[in-house]
């Protein structure tokens, strides 16, 4: 995504994702500094990775987007070059009060991006359409 | 040469119809010949009234959400069309997003009140051009029939990505005065 972190986030991702390229395993150093940028959602994010929660969706036209299953089993819809996510924190926590850089789909996205974890499928581009504008109820 | 380009002009009635449109613009249909390379939203305050309308007291709680998914679906949006653009060689991109917001808040001329919407887009859009109407002298003093105050203002203003745009033309002007007179004749002064 363009980046609308702070540069110590994203040097957090970049350090993550080479550090996971070699070991396979996020060394505690890091987990703590991901608590500290991102607070409580570190672990959420983190828990939903490990379920394999995030997927790329990629429609014949080129188009991209992001799906995470949360842990109630809804899925949500995110973009690929900004930050929304239609999930009650996104809109309280981070448009809100502003109390946080992204909810924990957000920052999932991220993860499984560093870590190589993104599930990939296939839609149409009408499917497409439907999901980026919340028409779909998936 | 002619450079034909097509404008399509869209009146969708509800926010949910200007999603489903927004959303649509990668299909097929709408990138062939060309994909666009510039969307303009009017009005966008329009979309976003909470049931009952807007008001300054108390935005409606989905109202921020809306404003959010509205901007970032355009950015996205935006983002794929001038990676189509640029797959293509066309000399149209990047493609730019102007939207139009009218904001309640200040209506009654307290200059403290911040617009939360306001604060939401600003997350998205990387420059705002803000249009403050004149209520001053300076108007009777200069036999006009408004004054505004335009600026423009946001990250983009400072990021160099907005002046490589601007190459041939350093230290691009952020502030001007707008005269209109009575006669409807529009003037803009350098500030």
């Amino acid at each position: 995504m363009r980046s609308f972190l702070p540069a110590v986030a994203e040097q957090l991702f970049q350090d993550i994702q080479k550090t996971y390229q070699e070991a396979s395993q996020i060394p505690n150093d890091l987990l703590i500094a991901l608590k500290f940028v991102f607070g409580s959602c570190a672990l959420q994010a983190l828990d939903l990775v490990d379920q394999h929660s995030v997927t790329c969706l990629t429609a014949p036209s080129g188009r991209k987007a992001f799906q995470v299953t949360g842990g109630s089993g809804r899925l949500y819809t995110c973009f690929l070059s900004c930050h929304y996510c239609p999930c009650p924190a996104f809109a309280y926590s981070v448009l809100r009060r502003n109390d946080g850089l992204v909810c924990k789909h957000i920052l999932a996205v991220y993860l499984s991006q560093a870590m190589a974890a993104t599930q990939q499928e296939s839609v149409s581009d009408q499917q497409m359409s439907l999901l980026l504008s919340g028409t779909m109820d998936p | 040469m002619s450079d034909r380009r097509k404008q399509l002009f869209s009146y969708p009635r509800t926010v949910e119809e200007l999603l489903q449109q927004v959303a649509s613009l990668h299909e097929p249909t709408n990138t062939s010949p060309t994909p666009p390379s510039l969307i303009i939203v009017d009005r966008l305050e329009s979309f976003l009234s909470g049931p009952g309308g807007s008001s300054q007291s108390g935005f409606h709680p989905g109202e921020r959400s809306c404003a959010a998914h509205i901007a970032a679906l355009l950015c996205d949006t935006a983002a794929f069309l001038t990676q189509v653009l640029e797959q293509r060689g066309s000399s149209s991109a990047p493609c730019r997003i102007i939207a139009s917001f009218l904001s309640e808040v200040n209506a009654g001329g307290d200059p403290s009140g911040t617009d939360p919407i306001l604060d939401v887009l600003d997350r998205y859009f990387q420059v705002r051009c803000t249009l403050d109407q004149d209520s001053g002298y300076e108007a009777t003093a200069a036999a006009v029939q408004e004054v505004w105050h335009i600026y423009l203002s946001g990250r983009g203003i400072t990021d160099p990505s907005f002046t490589e745009d601007y190459n041939d033309r350093p230290g691009v002007a952020q502030e001007w005065k707008l005269f209109i007179f009575p006669d409807g004749l529009m003037e803009f002064k350098l500030v």
